[in-house]
């Protein structure tokens, strides 16, 4: 479970022309104090490491986030932190040392190539843009090399810009980052979003050069391959929430800690602008409606690579509707197919090749169907014990 | 089973009471509607916790509860011991609540007679006949046949609701247009106010206002409120391409505007970000890029004091570039020996930005009589300087020095201290130099 803080919930100093909180914000939904003691028992009661979250957690009062960050230090040993990297300032490196803060930054490309995370104007945004770029090399030179999302859009994954982006993961490389996690652009409610998303051929395309970039780069690593990979040996004990039968109503992988301590949903699923309130018990109808449902009808039917994928991210469904498969189907499709050829080839079986598939698949919807979650591994476990 | 998730902490507080509440309203409203024989009977369902309750209760005001049917509650509701120990508690049960004694049309429903029996239990003739024929066809949500309807017409917040039991409609209406089912919404209204439950009936009356989107897809219902939302698995309804959203939703947020997206490709971005960075030092245009931002961010304070600043060897104009960017208020001067460099920072810098070009010397000699009163910070590499004369030339005309580590420097001289001694500066105490620092007064150097 990931446990994200949010005490300024979705407030940003920047305005991503993609960015799935927009509606959130459009819709006035943001608070503008938060309970900084009443999150601190939250985080108690859950016990669990944390991020801190946005947003733009920068935002936050210094004070107060020392006060999380040394929570985070003292229960967990450390404290994860997802920013746009445009606040973070030379006093701050003190802090993430002193409190073991992993930082997570989120750029699409230099320069232009980051055009999409839009701060009002093109200066603003290139001014926001030169910082990210410093914060990187920074701390990276302070020997706390950032991890670095990176979301695939026209603006640094457009063909004929693939190969620039390719170049400067390269360099990040040579900086230091080593891990890069990669998003797909979400849609959402932004009309401003319009124009940037890639076609499923496109982010495919781009994601198949990656992979090959990453073979290429061994000190670079983009988790969501080795997530494939390991989705496809059925070896689920680290992969992330989008592979784990995400429940939109109460997404288990994923857990808000909001501005007045009370648990919120993940966001990704919020189109509305409406921060939803986690329903009292989680379900798996999504699930076992896609397992079901034709895939002409926006379901899964007959996929083999259900089990590793189960439709992915309900808050990338097709149309917004969390009901549909992931719109990026064809993409997560594509590169099942490409892992799971190489994992044959290396003598490995991977599930959506397995005999037992269907044999899996009857015990996952089984126990989807009286709400519980079984992690792959242990049914993988239970069919081969004696 | 239906999930709810509100939309917030206040609609929780405020709703979740009042579902509860107007719960045993429905419940109250509806016995007594069976007791004066408006309808024939009702179906209740029960856990097996509150049999005796409800059976006590019935038949205090003359009615009777003959159990009909058991079936399994939902598993995550179950607590662990019971599903070991005490099956029966898993269970939810129905009971048929009529007039003791029963008519034995209530009390044995021929099963064929399906539309006969929902009548009985209160449903009109026109939605009986819906659920009978729904049934029939195999389905078993009795809601899904109107969520899943070819009909653009709002679904109106008491029709959907029925779904939670809380009434005023206490059955699945065949059709959002049913003025049967309003003629009942209106009875079991004014009932519930003649019964004194004032408070409970003006919420009810408050959520006939709400606007309400229901939708069934791939056999998951959704109702969706500005108070929250709500879903069950149902049956499998129509195929989306036949599916419509059915709206009387308040508007959506207003889409943010935001300049449209304008595309050059990828060679025309290599020299956006950067040309000549090998000239300038630096392993790629990303490494230039990179470090030209970091240096704009480690002299934050420097260039917010200052008014005016000059990067002698400035390239392209990139670092020029991305200082006007951080303080666009400040005179900013270039100097570049190439011609076609100095070319590129005009084009990246426009007009309003001098770059002088020619031998530093000269060109610095051009910007003393171009700014008598000098500037207050110069951005240099040394190492491309060359000599120590154009560096107490510039020394002369900027107020503070600040040197530049690039890649070539950095790799040679592997910091900034050892960078600055290897070429007799010495380097302002205080804060961390990563890629640049002041450089001391002009007396300390060698
Ligand atoms: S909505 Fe998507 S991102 Fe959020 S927890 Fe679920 S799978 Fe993860
Ligand atoms: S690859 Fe596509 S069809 Fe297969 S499980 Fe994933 S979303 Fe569904």
């Amino acid at each position: 479970m990931t446990v994200e803080v949010r005490p300024l919930g979705d407030k940003c100093n920047i305005k991503c022309r993609y960015c799935y909180q927009e509606g959130i914000r459009t819709a006035g939904n943001v608070p503008t104090r938060y309970d900084l003691d009443a999150i601190m028992a939250t985080l108690d009661r859950l016990a669990e490491p944390f991020s801190l979250f946005g947003g733009e957690i920068m935002l936050t009062r210094r004070p107060d986030l020392e006060r999380l960050m040394q929570l985070g230090f003292d229960r967990h040993g450390g404290v994860g932190m997802q920013t746009n990297g445009t606040l973070i300032e030379e006093r701050d490196l003190e802090l993430f040392r002193k409190y073991r803060v992993r930082i997570g930054i989120s750029i699409d490309g230099p320069g232009p190539l980051n055009d999409a995370r839009w701060a009002g104007s093109l200066p603003a945004t290139r001014r926001a843009t030169a910082r990210i770029e410093a914060v990187i090399e920074t701390l990276c030179r302070e020997g706390m090399p950032p991890n670095v999302i990176v979301t695939l859009n026209r603006m640094n994954a457009a063909p004929d810009r693939l190969g620039v982006l390719c170049e400067w993961i390269g360099f990040l490389g040579s900086l230091g980052v080593r891990k890069l996690r990669l998003h797909l652009l979400e849609q959402d409610e932004t009309e401003g979003g319009e124009g940037l998303p890639l076609t499923a051929q496109e982010n495919l395309a781009a994601l198949r050069r990656l992979r090959r970039l990453e073979q290429e780069l061994p000190s670079v690593e983009f988790d969501i391959f080795a997530e494939m990979a390991a989705m496809l040996r059925g070896d689920d004990a680290r992969t992330s929430c989008v592979f784990h039968a995400c429940d939109p109503y109460a997404t288990r992988a994923v857990v808000g800690v909001e501005s007045d301590g009370r648990l919120g949903n993940c966001g990704r699923t919020n189109k509305d602008g409406v921060t939803h309130l986690r329903a009292g018990r989680e379900a798996f109808d999504r699930q076992l409606s896609l397992y079901r449902t034709p895939q002409a009808d926006g379901g899964c039917q007959g996929c083999r690579f259900f089990l590793a994928c189960k439709g992915n991210c309900p808050g990338t469904a097709i149309g917004g509707d969390w009901r549909m498969r992931s719109i990026d189907c064809p993409v997560w499709f594509g590169l099942f197919e490409d892992i799971e050829t190489e994992l044959q080839a290396n003598g490995e079986t991977a599930i959506s090749r397995s005999q037992q598939r269907s044999d899996l698949e009857a015990k996952m919807i089984a126990a989807w169907s009286i709400g519980d979650n079984p992690t792959l591994h242990s049914l993988l476990q239970q069919a081969e014990a004696p | 089973m239906q999930r709810i998730s509100f939309s917030g902490p206040q609609a929780r507080a405020l709703w979740q009471p009042r579902f509860e509440r107007l719960g045993e309203v429905a419940l109250a409203v509806e016995l007594e509607m069976v007791r004066q024989g408006r309808i024939p009977a009702t179906l209740v369902w029960t856990g097996y916790d509150d049999i005796e309750a409800l059976t006590e209760r019935v038949r205090a005001i003359g009615l009777e509860a003959k159990p009909v049917k058991a079936s399994l509650g939902y598993a995550a509701d179950w607590p662990i011991e019971a599903s070991i120990d005490e099956p029966k508690r898993l269970l939810d049960y129905a009971f048929l609540i009529g007039p003791a004694p029963y008519d034995v049309s209530i009390a044995e429903p021929a099963a064929d007679d399906l539309e006969q029996t929902a009548m009985r239990s209160g449903y009109p003739a026109c939605c009986a006949k819906s659920w009978a024929g729904h049934l029939r066809g195999g389905g078993c949500d009795p809601l899904a046949n109107l969520l899943a309807r070819d009909d653009r017409a709002a679904m109106p917040a008491h029709f959907a609701l029925a779904v939670l039991g809380v009434g005023p409609v206490r059955h699945a209406p065949c059709s959002v247009h049913c003025s049967a089912t309003r003629d009942c919404s209106r009875a079991f209204l004014d009932l519930g106010r003649e019964l004194g439950f004032i408070d409970e009936i003006v919420w009810l009356e408050e959520i006939a206002g709400w606007a309400t989107e229901a939708s069934l897809v791939n056999g998951i219902a959704e109702i969706t409120t500005a108070a929250f939302r709500c879903t069950w698995l149902s049956d499998e309804g129509a195929s989306p391409h036949r599916r419509l959203r059915h709206t009387l939703a308040a508007p959506r947020p207003v889409k943010r505007k935001a300049a449209s997206v304008e595309l050059v490709g990828g060679t025309e971005i290599l020299v956006e970000l950067g040309t000549g960075f090998e000239a300038a030092g630096f392993a790629s245009p990303f490494a230039m890029r990179s470090r030209f931002s970091a240096i704009v961010w480690e002299q934050t304070a420097a260039l917010r004091r200052a008014a005016s600043a000059v990067h002698v060897g400035c390239g392209d104009g990139l670092l020029l570039e991305l200082i006007a960017q951080t303080r666009p208020k400040l005179k900013l001067y270039g100097l570049e020996e190439d011609a076609a460099l100095a070319g590129l920072a005009r084009q990246r810098l426009g007009a309003s930005l001098p770059v002088l070009g020619g031998a530093s010397l000269e060109a610095l000699a051009t910007l003393a009589r171009l700014v008598p009163e000098g500037v207050d910070l110069a951005f240099v590499d040394p190492e491309r300087l060359g000599s120590h004369e154009a560096l107490a030339a510039i020394r002369v005309i900027a107020k503070s020095v600040i040197v530049i580590g690039t890649d070539r420097s950095l790799r040679r001289f592997k910091d900034m201290d050892t960078y600055a001694a290897t070429m007799g500066l010495a380097l302002l105490p205080g804060r961390a130099a990563r890629v640049s620092a002041a450089i001391a007064a002009m007396d300390r150097l060698h």
